[in-house]
């Protein structure tokens, strides 16, 4: 064991940190457990494929291969993983949150609404684009950089900086602008944010499109490493869900944290000699149930116990 | 009777008929209450006997209710059973306000974050700044902890805010429920004064309390309400 695990559990921890925070944060403002967040990761994952095969030529011709043409490539890929992204959570709003939001049970109903919704768009997927995993360019470059004596492939450090940048990002947007205020205030208290004019019906509409936002970038970092195929978003969303609840669903911190602690699992669950990657999935689900039956409120509970 | 002129005098709110409850559970039963503009209002009654059940069903934040509520001659009332909640910001916009019962609080966000979510409909989110700083000629002990989490204030302090976010909804109805509630005497006191100093032209104002001396004089009617029903006015009618 070296310390290039702990940056191979880190580099995890922020692929599965962008889907977890997005299903947290979804969930403590609008009350829906989106079960299409995997749907959303795989068609923000063929969108970026797409538009970088269709893009290629173009971007060869005009940058040849000099490292501008890498930099458009990056650009295509994550910015159109964002954008199919944010239009996928504003599609799940129009068709799983709009027609039921003011109807009894909407946690339940939005949950079959979304697995539905998932469903489909993994069938169509496989109908347009067959079972055939797609490679997506290496928006980092092939390489390895030494830091501190320890070794990095050029991937790992791209999803780390850039997953610490987006986090970064729509934390400073949460917190300092207006539509971030009212997110916040949702999150906290729904019916004291009701009582204050905000609207769970107007204000859904951005959360969705952020949250779907971050599983676009997770598909487009996580698709360095591994291919994009109908199915890719079912780990990430199984990943996503679990580290939510460990984290404490809606505490974006312990949802962080929750992200840490099973990037760094797996990957050390994977190098002890006598477990290895086939128990990486036991070990995981073993870890979040004890950490659930001893803190039934997660590892947000906890966060907040010793804030007060 | 407050010092308060009254320059309006038109029917602010009309409650109708106005049955409402969880699920099963009716908790009002035909309230008729009628609230002109520039009036205070006092609603005492015991614990569960529906005072809260009474704002909540203005707000809309119960789940069904049955009957008329009108708000300037404007229907606000719903006979459908929408989810509880969904109908309130709407409800807001139209100029009702309310303080509910206990600390309804944004524990994560400072003190200011929290007055300006009372300023989040869209004419009030431009004048923040003037409403904050009369919340906070209301309520100074609020100035020094602007920049404080609301989570780690002091119950009265939370009051405080509660109160402070509700003013800076521009409201022509407001509805504070038990603003003493679980305050050392000292504190509720100072919270009442403060309520007290409310300017209530052209709005009314329904102040929800159990104890009838901190309403006795300073409001204009007091109205007794018993197992989800009105009793009339106290001193009229004697509370059960």
């Amino acid at each position: 064991m070296d310390l290039s695990t702990l940056v191979y559990g880190l580099n995890l921890a922020a692929i599965y940190g962008l889907m977890a925070i997005g299903i947290s944060i979804l969930w403590s403002s609008v009350g829906m457990i989106n079960m299409a967040h995997g749907a959303t990761f795989a068609v923000s994952g063929y969108a970026a494929w797409l538009a970088s095969t269709a893009m290629k030529p173009v971007i060869a011709a005009a940058f040849g291969k000099t490292l501008l043409a890498s930099l458009a490539t990056a650009g295509v890929v994550v910015g159109v993983a964002l954008i199919a992204g944010a239009l996928m959570g504003a599609l799940i709003y129009l068709l799983a949150f709009l027609p039921i939001h003011d109807k009894p049970n909407f946690a339940v109903r939005s949950l079959i609404v979304t697995l539905a919704i998932n469903i489909a768009t993994v069938q169509a997927l496989l109908f347009f684009f067959g079972p055939r995993s797609r490679g997506l360019p290496k928006i980092f470059g092939f390489g390895r950089l030494e830091i501190f004596g320890v070794s990095i492939r050029y991937d790992q450090a791209g999803t780390i900086l850039c997953t610490a940048v987006l986090l970064l990002v729509v934390l400073e947007w949460l917190r300092h602008s207006r539509k971030g205020l009212e997110i916040c205030a949702m999150m906290q208290n729904p019916e004291g944010a009701a009582l204050s004019g905000v609207s769970v019906r107007f204000t859904a509409l951005p959360i969705m499109m952020v949250t779907g936002a971050l599983a676009g970038m997770a598909a487009a970092l996580l698709s360095q490493t591994i291919f994009v195929s109908p199915t890719a978003g079912a780990i990430p969303l199984i990943k996503g869900l679990t580290i939510a609840l460990l984290g404490g669903l809606g505490s974006v911190p312990g949802a962080v944290l929750g992200a840490l602690l099973i990037g760094f699992l797996e990957a050390f669950t994977g190098v002890i000699p006598f477990l290895g990657q086939r128990y990486v999935m036991f070990i995981q689900f073993a870890f979040i149930i004890t950490v659930l039956v001893i803190r039934p409120r997660g590892l947000g509970g906890l966060l907040d116990d010793t804030r007060e | 009777m407050p010092e308060t002129a009254r320059t309006e005098t038109h029917e602010l709110l009309e409650i109708r008929r106005l049955t409402a409850g969880y699920g099963p559970l009716r908790v009002l039963h035909e309230v008729d209450l009628t609230v002109k503009a520039g009036e205070r209002i006092g609603l005492v009654g015991l614990n569960g006997h529906g005072k809260s059940t009474l704002f909540r069903a203005i707000t809309h934040l119960v789940g069904w209710q049955q009957g008329s509520i009108r708000l300037d001659g404007r229907e606000i009332g719903g006979t459908r059973s929408l989810g509880a909640g969904r109908r309130t910001s709407g409800i807001v916009r139209l100029g009702v306000a309310m303080a509910p019962q206990g600390d309804a609080i944004f524990p994560g966000l400072t003190v200011r974050q929290h007055l300006d979510c009372g300023a989040y409909p869209r004419t009030a989110w431009r004048e923040r700044r003037t409403r904050r700083e009369r919340i906070l000629e209301i309520f100074p002990p609020l100035r020094a902890l602007q920049d404080s989490l609301v989570g780690k204030l002091s119950g009265g302090e939370r009051r405080m805010v509660s109160l402070g976010r509700m003013l800076m909804v521009e409201a022509e109805l407001y509805l504070i429920d038990e603003p003493s509630l679980g305050l050392a005497p000292k504190i509720s006191r100072a919270v009442m004064d403060a309520v007290w100093s409310l300017p209530t032209e052209g709005r009314a104002m329904i102040i929800a309390e159990q104890n009838v001396s901190l309403l006795s004089g300073r409001v204009d009617r007091i109205i007794g309400m018993h197992a989800g029903r009105m009793r009339g006015e106290v001193g009229h009618v004697a509370l059960s």
